[in-house]
């Protein structure tokens, strides 16, 4: 090293040097500045962001929209004048159907029961849960064994992502109304529970439905979570297990001490995935949420409440009052997911990145 | 005398650890085999027992028609199958509705499927790269993986069918996402240059459909993001020294090495746009059932997934000719 050179500064991953020599910072910009290319990075920069802004605009343009019509009293959605910004600011449509619709608590003929809120809460974090840890056993399964019939469990896995659900409504139904194991209707074959018990259950109604497909890996998505989370898994560097294995480590020690700290971004990614599309589900609580005592979820608080149906059943604009109604209870609906969201969105968008680090 | 025992009782553990060696080698192949299929287990499990009897049986009863029974049996919950064989899948054919409904939906499936990707690549390409506020926007970009499904689809859907039906809430403040960009002057500037009919209408219709596309691109966006960090920095310093501009090093480096996920892509677009509820097919089929025809509008999803299954299969074929993979090992 030169005498001259002197190190004022030095952190982790900077050292800042003086030589001889050296231009100011000022000088190095203009410098900069100079040659034709920086200004062609700037503008291109410059066009990028632009771009970026009109897009996050679009969407999230209708948000601001349904926001600013939930605070609207029907004489507004009538005006054709107010567009944006409420004129006559009401918070009836937040209350009636927190209320009447059952939000937070929710009565039936059985009393006061939980609200859609709290149920569906459970039932997605529930679901969630036990999706994440069943996709990351197979998908690390399917990454990194070898085993005959591999290839066939990943097609089976695409083919779970291609049936259209609609598909297996009808029979969904029919079979967790009358609950067994191995049970085909068609062949009348006897299933494992009856052969056991002696009888079938009826699970609708409960969240056992949920929570058995979800342990299956063969809920609503969950071929999506499966195959990203192998795409991850393949991706990390077999030397890690390698090293576990020579110091002696089992094949599942391995996995919980080594793998999955290692992978906690990737299966956060994935519990947000399944939490927000459990939350937002309707097909799957439609099939087995059915008669009056069923568990009060989130797509039951979108009907129009009825105090304000009896307020403004005749109004002029009653038909576009009740889409503004749904577009509040849309609100009531992702606000929730949108606070969850902001708490995981750190590891989310680190997982994004550590996802690929290791391709 | 002494040595020579010593040899042969090496000789002897010799042999015997070459063979415990090959026994255990063998032996740690079957043990990873076997851990492999405990790890798969809960989806074996779950196919076998829950997933392909539901399978089975919905198959089963597209070739039925239920016959409910009355009184103490229909409380029960008890129902009569009259096997009717392919009735079901030949009556949809009978008047043109289906078959209009099934090539709308291809239709869509077509002009969305290039438009979703190409829009989702090039956006991950753009938040891949340093800029201001990157952060933020690629938070922005996980909104639409939320609110395109489920109860939120269907909200927006009723939303759009009254924006559409001219409601007159929203007077010219660009309420409607469609009014964004003027229809028109794509036109005009396409009118100008000398380029087919078809491909401004094809400009027209992706400018029209700019919310739905950006909406249904989320889960795309995210999984080519994922798939440009894994690409090497080092292939891109490479790239630099030699010399190469951003639109080679981009086609020549970028694009051969997302193109595995771009046939992921297009599988699950093609899987996406097929299986969403505001597809013209699927509503169709959809209502069928609502209308208690259930055994119907079982039969035909089940035709329906058939097409999809071919389409994806030559999308996969087609694609899948053009992917290049890097060979490591």
């Amino acid at each position: 090293m030169d005498s001259k050179t002197v190190i004022t500064k030095e952190t982790k991953n900077r050292i800042q040097v003086d030589y001889e020599g050296k231009l100011t910072f000022k000088e190095r910009m203009l410098k900069k500045l100079k040659t034709s290319n920086t200004w062609i990075k700037v503008v291109v920069n410059i066009f990028k962001f632009i771009l970026m802004l009109g897009v996050s605009y679009v969407i999230l343009f209708p948000f601001f929209s349904k926001i600013a019509g939930s605070f609207m009293s029907p004489s507004d959605v009538a005006d054709a004048t107010v567009s944006l910004i409420p004129r006559a600011f009401t918070l009836d449509q937040y209350k009636y159907i927190i209320s009447d619709n059952g939000y937070f608590f929710h009565t039936n003929s059985q009393g006061v029961q939980l609200g859609a809120f709290f149920n569906t809460l459970f039932l997605s974090a529930i679901c969630a849960l036990i999706q994440t840890m069943v996709a990351c056993l197979v998908g690390y399964g399917l990454a990194k064994f070898k085993f005959k019939g591999n290839g066939l469990i990943m097609v089976v896995v695409v083919i779970t992502m291609i049936i259209p659900h609609s598909a297996l409504e009808l029979s969904m139904v029919r079979h967790f109304t009358s609950f067994d194991l191995g049970h085909v209707m068609a062949t009348e074959t006897t299933g494992i529970l009856s052969t056991l018990t002696g009888s079938k259950i009826e699970l609708t109604n409960t969240y056992l439905p949920f929570i058995i497909l979800s342990l299956g890996g063969i809920a609503f998505k969950n071929g999506l979570y499966i195959y990203l989370l192998r795409q991850f898994f393949k991706g990390v560097p077999d030397e890690l297990e390698e090293s576990a294995y020579v110091d002696g480590s089992g094949t599942f020690r391995t996995f919980v001490q080594i793998i999955l700290p290692l992978s906690v971004p990737m299966m956060i990614t994935v519990f947000l995935f399944s939490f927000s599309w459990q939350w937002t589900d309707q097909f799957y609580s439609g099939l087995f949420f059915i008669g009056s005592n069923r568990p009060w979820v989130m797509p039951d608080i979108t009907t129009a409440p009825t105090s304000l149906e009896i307020l403004y059943g005749n109004h002029p604009v009653w038909s576009l009052y009740q889409n503004i109604l749904q577009n509040t209870a849309g609100i009531l609906i992702i606000a929730p997911l949108v606070v969850m969201y902001l708490f995981c969105q750190k590891y989310l968008v680190q997982g994004i990145e550590r996802s690929g680090l290791v391709g | 005398m002494d040595n020579n025992m010593n040899l042969t009782t090496d000789k002897k553990s010799f042999s015997a650890m070459l063979k415990s060696v090959f026994k255990r080698r063998a032996s740690l192949d079957a043990r990873k085999a076997r851990a492999g299929y405990v790890f798969v287990l809960p989806f074996i499990l779950g196919v076998l027992l829950i997933y392909l009897p539901i399978l089975i049986d919905s198959i089963w009863f597209s070739f039925n028609k239920i016959i409910p029974l009355s009184g103490e049996e229909a409380a029960l919950g008890r129902i009569e199958l009259e096997f009717v064989g392919l009735d079901f899948y030949t009556q949809p054919f009978a008047d043109s509705t289906f078959t209009e409904q099934l090539l709308a939906g291809l239709q869509q499936l077509l002009f969305e499927v290039p438009a979703i990707i190409v829009f989702s690549l090039f956006i991950a390409v753009v938040l891949n790269q340093k800029m201001l506020g990157r952060a933020v926007f690629r938070a922005i970009f996980f909104v639409p993986v939320i609110i395109s499904t489920g109860i939120m689809d269907s909200i927006n859907l009723a939303d759009q069918m009254s924006d559409s039906a001219g409601a007159g809430t929203d007077d010219g403040s660009g309420a409607s996402a469609n009014e964004i960009i003027s229809v028109l002057d794509v036109q005009q500037l396409f009118a100008s240059m000398k380029v087919g009919g078809e491909l401004v209408t094809y400009v027209v219709g992706v400018v029209n459909n700019v919310y739905n596309i950006i909406n249904y691109s989320g889960v795309q966006m995210l999984i080519f993001l994922a798939g440009l960090q894994s690409i090497s920095p080092s292939i891109y310093e490479a790239c630099q020294i030699e010399g190469a501009s951003g639109w080679e090093t981009f086609w020549k480096i970028t694009f051969p090495m997302i193109s595995p996920m771009i046939l992921v892509n297009a599988v699950y677009t093609v899987i996406d746009s097929f299986t969403r509820t505001n597809n013209p097919a699927m509503n169709y089929i959809a209502n069928i059932y609502d209308k208690a025809q259930m055994e119907q509008a079982t039969a035909m999803y089940w035709m329906y997934f058939l097409i999809i299954a071919i389409i994806i299969a030559l999308v996969a074929a087609v694609a899948s000719s053009f992917v290049f993979y890097q060979r490591r090992d």
